[in-house]
């Protein structure tokens, strides 16, 4: 009879299997039950309402709400194409939006209790975002019809407080030629471009060349740099947006001088370049509430020293993503270490059970505490010293750097202003990019000065 | 205030929806317990004692096999012995020995044995050039170990709790579907006259101590039977929906076959509790019961009716039956033995054999679902009885040749697999179609769930359910209506049965008991698991139903005889008696 006993052990290779495949049954509940329970045949939602629950700003401002005539947004039509990107259509296509990422809790589905609502008909959970309408509003104003990308977030706590992404439409009318226009005028409107574009940056990428350098040079602040408009490495003229004559480092950085940051890439080479760009997170993405945001690109690999030049600029093959700069303002604001943004504060079931979604949290360290400490003092000699503080509110020490990313192919320059406020009662962290725009600090800073000013009320 | 009663009565279902898994967990979690206090400790039954050195063997089991292997209970340090020499077991007429083809033969009190020989304390058995005496266990002065006193929970308290699990679905299932109906208040009262009728037999007739593996099976068929009870079925042309106060109606014929299966059932399991009585009954019926499952195979495929593309059903008038799910406890039946005979008859042959024929017609039949059940049980057989690995990886290797040969000759079979793991592609497929519904109604139901009648697998009042919802996929109605709590703890009653039949593995009376509780157990768990994650998508959707919860006759019946084998593994079944009211 012992053997039987031992042999009887068989049966738990079977109990074993029937775990795992709990195990893994539940599993995929968990992380995909939302997107099993609102899958259009159902007729829990289709005899309800798909998209029942409301969005919500920070202020309570209803965004979007559901009647029996269908899916209502916000009264004002600036405001419906401002947050067109954070709120959503209702069919679903902006794929980075509250209305599709949280669909399935829109449509009143919660973990707990599916889409049963206990005490009545199925209702919609409440999708509130960290963002201010108004805010919203302002930049698109701003923006005044160009198309482009505005982020702001609080780099102390992580909320996002703005962002717009033209061009729009309004979800609350769409064009009757949305689906069939030819000529193009709505190409792009399903895209975020804060977070699932990338735009050649120009010379907000000379941080990171400062950053290299900062770490690589001992004697950085000591050197003189000599610009005569242009400089020939390699063979090809690099040229630069002025004669800046003997400069030291901060203003060579607060100059934006090619010349000075075309030699300085050179000097440190392929390695530390690429070292430094991939620590402050190019070449990777992030996840801003599941949603993965477009890779910043350096790439460098095998280029000659006059691409490396260029590429130290900027320019070259170099790209960058709207959010993923906000996330590099945040880490040198926060000496070295960002706060991840996101953009969706909470979810409330309609008989009140919260669960909590946004958290911004820490990501990983980008720059070492004293990297950080001289960029946000570069940063602000920018500010201080050439774009002057008399564009943004008084007290709000705002660190920045624009640029002017030549695109090529007869189009005007893409206009970038990227920084942040240093003042901690006003911790902003921002990325502007504006297509076509005239140059970073006309474009991109009128955008940045329009934000920070509603901002300070 | 009309709208604000409704939202009360919708809470106070929803509340009950909480307490059904919770309660169900309270009575599952104290059957068990009950089932492990009941078991006898690991104390010597008697002891035999070494006639040359004096020293003390404990004899543990109700069959022991004695022999110089060391996997021998008894194992005897003498060159002479064989390996496997003899097995010395209890009986109802006492003790017995038995030489199991030893080379220097066994002898009690000096006598040679050829047949079985009924020893008692005082006799001397030598194997080889060993003696052994048989002793009483209060002779041999062994050190007395204290125990803490184990208490088994009140059977009577158990199934009271059940009743009161299965007042609480009555009452989901009356108020759902939208409308108050009486109608479930039928089959919960006929619930509780099977449930309490053979609480009454198996305990005031029989005065047997246990019913913890009957209540575990009243849980499971309850929640069936009264899930089932909040679904209609569909009207004919031109006949009225039944009214408010309708006790009795066509509609819920569903319910009232699976009641009537679920006593028919209850029969089988008694019948079969008082035929295992008598081992040496069983061991003399095995191949009676081998030509009869052979016969009803023969029967099934020369007048099988195809139905859903599986010929696996004889209808007989109005019944249709499922002969292979009565085969399965044949198939239980005919593998397990008891030790002495295990010992003789080593290899498998006659068994490998009867399982050949069972697969062969379960494929000609079309019905994969249970031949992959037969062959699992197969497996668990076998080991148990030869332990050889060897086997396990022949009949293995053997299974993936015949399934290779099935998707050469046979390639439509393979379109059955085509969405396993992609489900999501077939959407409005017949590959996918059941799968996606059955995880979009369960998501939508949640941890608690909709509510009995307010499902959309089963449809509910209305009479549009999906294919097979309240068979193949009632895990899927379980998930949608009463949650996925309820869901799961269903699922684990049937995988703590394998804790179960395993734990008395070496208490039973009998190997045979052993073999055939942990080779049911096994069976139903594999059942469970193929139904589940099929309709789940973690395995290919087979169509095999869910034990005791899935309508469907014939399989109503064999779980509760595969319930049986567990019920005769537990040493109390048998050997424990109340006592008798009347002495005192």
């Amino acid at each position: 009879m012992k053997t039987t006993g031992t042999r009887s052990l068989i049966l738990v290779l079977l109990t074993l299997a029937f775990v795992a495949g709990m195990a893994l049954f539940l599993s995929e509940y968990v992380t995909d039950g939302g997107s099993w329970a609102i899958q259009p045949f159902n007729k829990h939602i289709t005899q309800g309402q798909s998209l029942s629950g409301r969005v919500l700003d920070r202020n309570g401002t209803v965004l979007a709400y559901s009647d029996e005539t269908g899916r209502i947004y916000h009264d004002d039509q600036t405001i419906r194409l401002a947050m067109l990107h954070t709120v959503g259509d209702t069919r679903g296509y902006i794929s980075s939006s509250a209305q599709y990422l949280y669909r399935a809790e829109l449509s009143g589905y919660n973990l707990i209790t599916g889409l049963v609502s206990p005490f009545g008909k199925i209702k919609g959970s409440d999708v509130t975002l960290t963002l201010d309408a108004n805010l919203c509003k302002t930049a698109y104003q701003a923006l005044s019809g160009k198309k482009g990308a505005v982020i702001v977030y609080n780099y102390q706590t992580g909320e996002v407080l703005c962002e717009v992404s033209a061009p729009s439409f309004d979800p609350g009318a769409p064009p009757a030629d949305l689906d069939t226009d030819e000529t193009g005028k709505y190409d792009g409107v399903y895209l975020n471009n804060v977070l699932s574009s990338t735009y050649t940056p120009g010379s907000i990428f000379k941080i990171v060349t400062t950053a290299a350098a900062i770490e690589a040079i001992p004697e950085l602040d000591s050197r003189t740099f000599t610009c005569e408009g242009s400089v020939i490495i390699n063979g090809n003229q690099i040229n630069c947006t002025g004669v800046h004559g003997q400069i030291d480092f901060k203003t060579a950085l607060a100059h934006s001088c090619n010349v000075a940051f075309g030699e300085l890439a050179v000097e440190l080479g392929e390695d530390r370049m690429t070292e430094m760009a991939n620590r402050l997170g190019f070449n990777s993405s992030y996840s801003v509430c599941g949603v993965t945001t477009a890779k910043s690109v350096y790439q460098v690999d095998s280029a000659s020293d006059d691409e490396l030049a260029w590429s130290g600029i900027g320019q070259f093959t170099d790209l960058a993503n709207p959010m993923h700069m906000a996330i590099l303002m945040s880490a040198i604001a926060n000496d070295g270490v960002p706060t991840m943004p996101y953009f969706v504060s909470n979810i409330t079931t309609s008989f009140g059970l919260p669960s909590g979604v946004g958290h911004g949290g820490k990501g990983e360290r980008m720059l070492s505490t004293s990297t950080a400490e001289r960029l946000q003092t570069y940063l602000r000699y920018n500010v201080s010293s050439y774009y002057g503080d008399s564009m943004f509110p008084a007290g709000m020490e705002v660190c920045a750097k624009t640029g002017t990313a030549e695109v090529g192919e007869g189009k005007a320059p893409t206009g970038w202003m990227v920084g942040f406020s240093a003042n901690s009662a006003t911790p902003y962290a921002f990325a502007i990019a504006v297509e076509e725009g005239s140059s970073g600090i006309g474009s991109a800073g009128s955008v940045a000065s329009a934000v920070l000013s509603a901002l300070a009320g | 205030m009309v709208p604000d009663l409704e939202a009360l009565q919708n809470g106070i279902l929803y509340v009950i929806r909480i307490l059904i898994p919770l309660l169900s967990i309270v009575v599952l979690a104290r059957a068990f317990h009950s089932i492990k206090a009941g078991r006898r400790r690991e104390e010597p039954v008697i002891v035999l004692q070494n006639t040359v050195t004096k020293e003390i063997v404990p004899v543990l089991y109700w069959e022991n096999s004695l022999g110089r292997s060391r996997s021998c209970d008894i194992v005897l340090p003498d060159p002479t012995a064989s390996r496997d020499h003899a097995v010395l077991m209890r009986r109802e007429s006492g003790w017995i020995v038995t030489d199991t083809g030893s080379k220097a033969g066994t002898r009690v009190n000096g006598r040679s044995i050829k047949q079985p020989a009924s020893v008692s304390p005082g006799d001397i058995i030598t194997l080889g050039s060993t003696s052994l005496m048989l002793q009483r266990t209060s002779e041999a002065k062994l050190p007395q170990k204290v125990h803490r006193a184990r208490h088994a929970a009140s059977p009577f308290g158990l199934l009271l709790l059940v009743s009161v699990i299965q007042f609480f679905l009555l009452l989901e299932a009356c108020f759902g579907g939208g409308e108050f109906s009486l109608l479930p208040v039928f089959p919960f009262v006929a619930l509780q006259i099977m449930e309490w009728g053979l609480y009454a037999y198996s305990m005031r007739m029989l005065d047997h101590v246990s019913f913890e593996l009957e209540t575990i099976g009243f849980l499971l068929g309850g929640t069936g039977v009264l899930l089932l009870s909040g679904m209609r079925g569909s009207l004919p042309e031109g006949a009225e929906a039944p009214g408010m106060w309708a006790i009795f109606d066509s509609s819920l014929s569903t319910v009232y076959m699976q009641l009537l299966t679920m006593l028919f059932g209850i029969v089988v399991f008694s019948v079969l509790i008082w035929l295992m009585g008598d081992l040496d009954r069983v061991m003399k019926l095995r191949p009676w019961i081998a030509g009869a499952a052979i016969l009803l195979f023969a029967v099934n495929l020369v007048f099988a009716s195809a139905t859903y593309g599986a010929g696996n059903w004889i209808k007989i008038g109005p019944i249709s039956l499922q002969p292979s799910e009565f085969i399965k406890i044949a198939f239980v039946f005919v593998g397990a033995s008891t030790l002495d005979r295990l010992q003789t008859k080593q290899n498998l042959t006659a068994f490998l054999a009867f399982t050949g024929v069972c697969l062969v017609s379960l494929f000609l039949m079309r019905d994969f679902g249970t031949a992959c059940i037969f062959f699992v049980t197969f497996l668990f057989i076998s080991f148990m009885r030869s332990g050889s690995i060897r086997t396990i990886v022949l009949a293995v290797a053997a299974a993936v040749f015949g399934a290779f040969l099935i998707l050469q000759f046979r390639p439509y079979v393979l379109s059955r697999f085509q969405g396993w793991r992609h489900v999501w592609d077939y959407v409005n497929e017949s590959q996918g179609y059941q799968q996606v519904r059955v995880l979009s109604y369960g998501a939508s139901g949640g941890l608690f769930g909709m509510g009995i009648g307010n499902g959309m697998l089963g449809g509910g009042r209305s009479g549009n359910s999906v294919f097979a919802a309240d068979s193949d996929l009632v895990f899927g109605m379980l998930w949608e209506e009463l949650g996925l709590i309820m869901a799961i703890v269903v699922v684990c009653a049937i995988a703590m049965l394998v804790f179960c039949a395993r734990s008395d593995a070496t208490r039973s009376r009998s190997t045979f008991y052993s073999i055939a509780a942990c080779a049911a157990a096994g069976s139903l768990l594999f059942q469970a698991c193929l139904n589940v994650f099929g309709v789940v998508d973690v395995l290919p959707l087979t169509g095999v139903t869910l034990p005791f919860v899935s309508a469907g006759g014939s399989s109503m019946v064999s779980v509760w005889g595969m319930l049986a084998f567990i019920k005769a593994g537990d040493e109390r079944t048998y050997a424990a008696r109340r006592p008798k009211r009347k002495r005192r």
